[in-house]
């Protein structure tokens, strides 16, 4: 028994013994799972310390067209409003090696995986569209009175229910307007009002959603109207509203998500008096197969201005070269605006052409600061291998100053436009219809408009904008530079 | 500064852990959190934070004071001289632009309405003095007799702009008896990048759901209003929890034990329930230091009830709609009272998780609006007469271009985690390979959360502007 009894105690000890070794080691090999955790934890947090501090900073950011912050300069002023020491953080934040390639690497591969494209037409939704908004105040003329309707039947009606739908659609007007700011900022085209909040990516396209104003398009109308009755009839005085590709490439299903730029245009149309409209609307519809709008861009490619600037060189019967009397340059890889604001995989993942027209004849370009002052020569066109991002101002310059172009065409004709960026791509297809043109943005204009018009002799004045231009709140520049 | 952003995360922090293990006593240590502190504050309020060392001199004098005068009239007196500044500068600083506001409004007239910026988590802070005063006063905790140590509860930098209101009760004996165990390093380690990865990966994405459905409450159906605004209580719940979890992981990797803000409260079944599990540190405060006062008399139960959640709105802003919001759950656990616990049990669980529900998404809709005609528009909209419809195309590709993020965040509203931890808390291989797989898991979300932060332009918590 007690040999027994000592047995069976030898036993209990050894399992015992057992029991504390076992347990003895889970917590051992707990003790290591949390020194691994925490050894894996902090070798990211060094990773980043490193990357942070040590690796080279980007200092300019190409898909949103803008300077990265610097380090801000210390002052007492700058410390005690919080300026400077968020300034720091901020400079940290925003240069971050590789900063573009990251980004790329969130739009292409994390931010699609938030949900599913909607459709066959794999939308993707950015913004809440103007789907059902209330009716502006003013209602439309139903007959629009000095449009003229497109001479020859488009080619693509009888295939594209969109375009059609969107010209003959009468339906949701409204008094919101997608622009956000009036203050001037070059290269940033959303302060610059000329692109929307609300943006939709389509079969791999950005279509910026449009909310109108039949108000406002009226009030451009008067606007334009007060430059002709103070110029009289010795200025031509032409209103070119250029539709954007929302009009021409939203998918069918979807056209309740924008309101119509026809309409809005030709709202604006039966406001002009002695103004003469061209119809870019129509036109484009006749080349709408053709690469006439960017697709990752809120511009019109230069195609589409090529067939814009013919118009209104029919409609003010001066000459017009054709497309072969250009030097056709194509840049390939563009992914432009659209692509910033969105930072859509669609639209990433698939660039496209930017092509452009270089006049083969001889132009003699003067730029000036927007107050009209100092004066120095340079190219029609920017050469873009000089340009580190790819976008629509690479090719055609910034918008914050006066440029003068003297052509080789001697028909006595001397053109001002008072334009947004779309009307930048005008300037060298218009280099064979007029002696002298000089390039002015609404926005960026620092002198009295109906003194600079009779100073440089204008024969012709072209307003050039998009609809958001037109019926945002840049159609105010318009009259502030008549008046200040 | 903000948690969520890359200067802070790769920085500030790993320079003040560094800095904090370096150095080699409790009262070194203390000292370099405090250092640390006062420049974090000072980071964002570079005059502000003159302010708060103010509010520290006042109340840590108090706190002496009150002590010194136990028993006798002074000390009731100090402790409402202390509680009167702390709400007189929690007054002039957050409300007395909406005061005169009122006041000319109502009475026509035409005072100056001062437009002071408001002192980041002075909300935060003045409560936790007052609590600090209180229980002084109560003699719940001894008064602080060293000023440092006292600016390092104030001003401790995980919980000194948005909470959670720590009492000191919950660290008084932390502050110079702790340590960092590999335990408390580990678990503070993955509770931050928890809540960091609440913050940016989810909460971020859902507040451009938010924006732009609400943003345009004059063109939502009704289906969209419900959409904004279930969407706007996860966006929240996100984003002020995910601070939460960012501040108690830190605490705790410098030793400090911070009681829990949240506890899941979306799976409660009545409202009562949902403000035992939402910002409880701030549902406790009012429990536990405004229902004693006694000015409603018998009365006290439901006047103490409506004060408190009159408190609450007022709390969380200077506005009309946060005061609604507050009224607006006093209503509901006010009848949740006159219902009673045990009628309520009876009502069926599915009937009560949708009253509850539908409940917290109006009341986040108010929250959402402080301009009260959208809070009309959404009002009208939500209760279906809004005029533009059931749904609208934008709201179904919106639900549809974020299926699979909403999908992510309602499952990470329930207990997972702590299910995932109780299931395998007695299998040592599953426990092993749990704790394998958070390693990995941790390391994968701070890196997805830190590239995520490369593309955030401004990302600031919600909770700072209380």
């Amino acid at each position: 028994m007690t040999d027994n009894n000592n047995e069976n105690s030898i036993d209990i000890k050894i399992e015992s013994k057992r029991k504390l070794s076992s347990r003895r080691k889970r917590v051992l090999v707990n003790h290591y799972m949390r020194i691994i955790n925490i050894f894996v934890i902090s070798l990211v947090f060094i990773a980043g310390f490193v990357y942070l501090l040590v690796f080279e900073r980007e200092t300019v950011s190409n898909e949103e067209n803008r300077n990265l912050a610097k380090f801000p300069e210390f002052s007492i002023a700058s410390y005690l409003s919080g300026d400077y020491t968020e300034g720091i953080a901020e400079y940290y934040d925003d240069t971050v090696h590789n900063r573009s390639k990251i980004k790329e690497f969130i739009s292409s591969k994390l931010l699609p995986l938030k949900g599913k494209k909607y459709g066959e037409d794999e939308i993707t939704l950015y913004g809440s569209g103007f789907e059902n908004q209330e009716e502006d105040e003013t209602e439309p003329t139903t007959e629009p009175v000095t449009t003229e309707p497109p001479t020859t039947e488009p080619v693509e009606t009888s295939t594209d229910a969109s375009a059609v739908t969107a010209a003959s659609t009468t339906t949701a007007e409204t008094t919101t307007t997608t622009t956000t700011t009036t203050v001037p900022d070059n290269n940033n085209p959303a302060a610059d009002g000329e692109i929307a909040n609300n943006i939709v990516v389509a079969n791999n396209r950005g279509l910026m959603l449009y909310g109108g104003s039949f108000k406002n398009g009226l009030e451009y109308a008067s606007y334009v109207n007060a430059y002709k009755e103070q110029l009289g009839d010795s200025v031509n005085v032409y209103s070119m509203v250029c539709p954007t590709a929302v009009s021409y490439y939203m998918p069918e299903n979807y056209l309740d998500l924008t309101a119509s730029e026809k309409d809005n245009i030709d709202n604006i149309n039966s406001g002009l008096v002695n103004v003469t409209p061209i119809d870019v609307y129509n036109t484009l519809l006749l080349h709408k197969s053709e690469d006439i709008y960017s697709r990752t861009d809120h511009h019109w490619q230069p195609l589409g201005a090529y067939y814009a600037a013919q118009a209104f060189a029919e409609a003010a019967g001066v000459p017009f070269a054709d497309l072969s009397e250009y030097e056709t340059i194509t840049l390939t890889g563009y992914v432009g605006t659209l692509y910033g604001y969105t930072k859509s995989d669609a639209l990433l993942n698939n660039p496209e052409d930017f092509v452009y027209y270089k006049p083969l004849t001889n132009t003699i370009t003067t730029r000036y600061t927007t107050a009209f002052t100092d004066p120095y020569e340079d190219s029609l066109l920017l050469d873009p291998q000089y340009m580190s991002n790819s976008s629509y101002y690479m090719v055609f310059g910034g918008d914050g100053q006066i440029t003068h172009v003297a052509t080789e065409c001697t028909n006595g004709r001397t053109l001002v436009i008072f334009k947004d960026s779309y009307g930048n791509a005008l300037l060298p297809v218009l280099t064979s219809s007029f002696e002298n043109i000089y390039l002015c943005d609404v926005r960026y204009f620092d002198i009295n408009a109906i003194s600079f018009i009779q100073e440089v002799g204008a024969t012709d004045l072209l307003f050039a904008m998009n609809t958001f231009s037109a019926t945002g709140d840049n159609y105010k520049y318009i009259e502030e530079n008549r008046t200040k | 500064m903000v948690f969520s952003r890359l200067f802070f995360l790769y920085l500030f922090f790993p320079i003040c852990i560094v800095v904090y293990a370096a150095v080699g006593n409790i009262k070194n240590k203390n000292t370099v959190l405090v250092i640390f502190s006062l420049i974090f504050y000072a980071w964002g309020e570079p005059v502000y934070v003159l302010l708060m060392l103010l509010s520290a001199v006042i109340n840590y004098s108090a706190g002496l004071l009150i002590d010194r005068f136990r028993g006798r009239k002074l000390d009731g007196f100090t402790t409402f001289a202390a509680v009167f500044y702390n709400l007189l500068m929690l007054v002039i600083f957050k409300y007395s632009g909406f005061i005169v506001e009122n006041i000319n409004a109502v009475f026509s007239a035409d005072f100056h309405v001062p437009e002071l910026q408001l002192p980041i988590g002075i909300s935060f802070y003045t409560f936790q003095t007052i609590s600090y005063i209180i229980d002084c006063h109560w003699e719940t905790v001894k008064p602080q007799k060293k000023f440092k140590n006292f600016l390092l509860y104030l001003s401790l930098f995980p919980q000194l702009i948005a909470g959670p209101i720590v009492r000191y009760s919950t660290i008084e004996g932390e502050i110079e008896n702790r340590k960092t165990t590999s335990a408390d390093l580990a678990y503070g380690l993955n509770r931050l990048i928890l809540g960091l990865s609440k913050k940016v990966l989810l909460a971020n994405q859902l507040s451009i759901i938010v924006d732009d459905i609400l943003g345009g409450i004059e063109n939502a159906s009704f289906v969209g209003a419900w959409y904004g605004a279930a969407v706007y209580a996860l966006q929240i719940y996100f984003d002020f929890s995910g601070y939460s979890d960012m501040a108690i992981g830190m605490g705790r990797i410098f030793g400090f034990h911070f009681d829990e803000n949240f506890n899941h409260p979306f799976i409660c079944k009545d409202i009562t329930e949902f403000w035992q599990r939402w910002h409880i540190s701030l549902s406790t405060f009012f429990r536990d230091y405004l229902l004693y006062i006694p000015i409603f008399g018998k009365r006290r139960k439901y006047g103490g009830l409506f004060l408190v959640w009159l408190c609450t709105g007022i709390w969380h802003g200077a506005s009309w709609n946060f005061i609604i919001w507050g009224l607006y759950y006093g209503l509901f656990v006010f009848l949740e009272m006159k219902i009673g616990k045990k009628r309520m049990k009876k009502i069926p669980v599915v009937i009560r998780q949708i009253y509850s529900k539908i409940v917290i998404v109006i009341g986040f809709g108010i929250f959402y609006f402080e301009d009260l005609g959208q809070l009309g528009t959404f009002f009208k909209t939500i209760f279906g007469f809004g005029g533009n419809g059931f749904i609208r195309l934008t709201e179904k590709i919106s639900v549809v271009n974020n299926m699979y993020l909403l999908i992510i965040a309602v499952i990470c509203c329930f207990p997972i985690l702590a299910g995932i931890k109780k299931i395998t808390e007695k299998s040592f291989p599953a426990k092993t390979v749990v704790s394998f797989a958070t390693t990995f898991a941790s390391a994968a979300l701070l890196i997805l959360s830190s590239i995520m932060l490369v593309d955030a332009t401004t990302n600031p918590f919600l909770y700072f502007r209380f």
